[in-house]
């Protein structure tokens, strides 16, 4: 190769690299309508990472005679400008009104593309924002890096209870759930079926416990959220769903999940054992099982193990 | 064999012992750029391999790095092993534990630790033929559980439960695993305005008063420490604990 080609091959490679350095900070997000009135941006059913952005989460709008609804505002600040663009491509009506559904990140931190509207979550989800939302920010700097650039945790500006609200011809119910952070919200469209469940709710991603109270209290909530009149399942993580199935496996998983951590209390497991557990193969299909697991353990064993001790010190 | 032959062939011998002693201790399986310190500091540059029989797991990510659960097992080598120490290698204080089982405990323990970052964990284990036996794994992390408040100092009334043990015994195949969680802060004096507060020694025994194993812990450990045995042969356990403000604690596991 001559010397002139070989230059030319650096200078072609240099421009395809800052090129791609600079589409990957690009959401791209396409809001695919799921029912009348209502769109769905689905995220990945990934980890959080460099290459997505965070965008592993789902957020949804819905299109009222009085304005736009939206139901998340996603991990970054850029995600939430970027969403607030989509909702521009798809109607000029102004947004009228966010809902968190909990105060993970991943669903709260794109808040500052809706600075002027109001934003409304449970009062227990705001405690939790107000407490831990400048440590979680921080970890998504850790874990998506750039994309996070100019992202700051911006507080919820209404408190919401549960109960029924109108939005310009769309009655939406608010339903108030704890089993996976403690103050969890779910939304259900009573025009058009549509259930945002958030994330009492993962499909083909592994749910995640951090916050969760426990595996009896979420497996309560999934029995309020599956006798609502629902036609579509919105999960806060995984494919939207038109029949039981995400609640099947939720019920499975977290029943597995408790057998496990039960039966090794039982025998004095500790965690770094249970951990390397091995995971059934119907779930299989899930995403993160084992990653999920080791986090759950951290989160949930602890009280499983305190069950089976007892006081044996000289009182 | 004349006196003068005998003592050379004692030599030689000496020398091929010392040869097999010194012998290559294989390639580290992970990347540290702190096991050379360590070894002088902890083994004092007493003979060493890497073993992949002793297991030292813990998971592979920190999901709450103040308390990290690992487990030493090196029942590989039951009946030879002597004395088991662990550090964390980036840990700003890196001891873990100083493990000597004496009889009837067998060689492995669980305990949880705080790790302040990403870091190699290591557990030696010397065998009654001197020779260090190391398990390695490494750990990720969020970091900065070794200078993050305690949760333990949050909670009301936290004082009048220093000392409180919780304990269970769970029937094993052969031996039963002993569980204890000890109520104790456990402050490495890395947080500001609080002073070194720790357990630093336990010691268990049988019903009897034989003494079966004992342990020095150090401030990596974590806050309410939570530990496990493995024992052979039944009846009561006895554990007592010492802080370095020298109260006692005493319980016993039946």
């Amino acid at each position: 190769m001559s010397r002139r080609a070989a230059m030319c091959l650096v200078a072609c490679l240099l421009v395809c690299v800052s090129a791609l350095a600079h589409a990957e900070l690009e959401y791209r997000l396409q809001p695919r309508q799921i029912a009348e009135d209502t769109y769905l941006l689905e995220g990945t059913t990934e980890n959080f990472d460099k290459r997505n952005g965070g965008n592993i989460v789902n957020t949804g709008f819905i299109v009222t005679d009085s304005g736009v609804v939206v139901i998340d505002t996603g991990p970054s600040r850029r995600y939430g400008e970027a969403l607030r663009l989509a909702i521009g491509t798809v109607t000029d009506k102004p947004v009228i009104q966010v809902f968190l559904t909990h105060h993970h990140p991943d669903h709260v931190l794109g808040n500052q593309a809706f600075a002027d509207v109001s934003i409304g979550a449970l009062a227990g989800a705001a405690d939790l924002m107000r407490k831990h939302g400048d440590a979680l920010t921080e970890n998504l700097y850790r874990v998506v890096g750039d994309w996070m650039r100019g992202t700051e945790i911006r507080l919820p500006t209404q408190v919401v209870a549960p109960g029924t609200l109108a939005f310009g011809g769309h009655r939406l119910r608010l339903v108030a759930l704890s089993g996976h952070t403690g103050a969890d919200l779910a939304i259900l469209d009573e025009n058009t079926g549509v259930l945002f469940a958030g994330d009492i709710v993962f499909y083909q991603r592994a749910l995640t416990t951090p916050n969760s109270p426990g595996v009896q209290v979420w497996l309560n909530d999934l029995d309020t959220l599956q006798g609502l009149p629902w036609k579509w399942l919105v999960p806060g993580h995984g494919p939207v769903a038109t029949d039981a199935r995400p609640f099947e496996q939720m019920r499975d998983y977290l029943g597995w999940l408790d057998r496990l951590l039960r039966g090794g209390a039982a025998q004095g497991a500790d965690m770094a054992e249970l951990i390397g557990s091995p995971i059934p193969e119907r779930f299989a299909a899930i995403s993160l099982t084992r990653y999920e697991l080791i986090r759950s353990v951290s989160h949930l064993y602890p009280a499983y193990e305190r069950a089976q001790m007892v006081r044996v010190d000289a009182r | 064999m004349s006196r003068v032959q005998g003592r050379a062939a004692g030599f030689a011998l000496l020398l091929f012992l010392a040869g097999v002693a010194c012998a290559d201790p294989g390639k580290d399986p992970i990347t540290s750029v702190m096991w050379d310190y360590y070894q002088q500091k902890f083994l004092k540059g007493q003979p060493y391999v890497f073993d992949d029989k002793v297991l030292l797991r813990a998971p592979p990510f920190a999901e709450d790095a103040r308390q990290v659960p690992i487990e030493i097992d090196a029942r590989a080598y039951a009946g030879e092993v002597v004395r088991i120490l662990a550090w964390a290698e980036l840990n700003p204080l890196p001891q873990i534990v100083d493990f000597q089982p004496v009889e009837r405990v067998l060689p492995w323990l669980s305990i949880r630790i705080r790790i302040e970052q990403a870091t190699p964990l290591r557990a030696a284990v010397l065998t009654r033929d001197g020779v260090w036996h190391i398990g390695s794994t490494t750990i990720d992390a969020a970091g900065g559980g070794c200078t993050a408040p305690s949760v333990v100092r949050t909670q009301p009334g936290w004082e009048e439960h220093i000392g409180e043990v919780m304990g269970g015994r769970y029937p094993r195949s052969g031996f039963s695993r002993l569980r204890v969680t000890i109520a104790h802060p456990m402050d490495n004096g890395m947080v500001s305005g609080i002073p070194e507060f720790y357990l630093n020694q336990a010691q268990l025994k049988d019903a009897h008063g034989t003494l079966l194993a004992t342990l020095e812990l150090f401030p990596a450990v974590s806050e309410n420490p939570t530990l496990g045995f493995d024992i052979e042969g039944d009846g009561e356990t006895q554990l007592s604990l010492r802080d370095i403000s020298g109260n006692l604690f005493s319980a016993a596991v039946k």
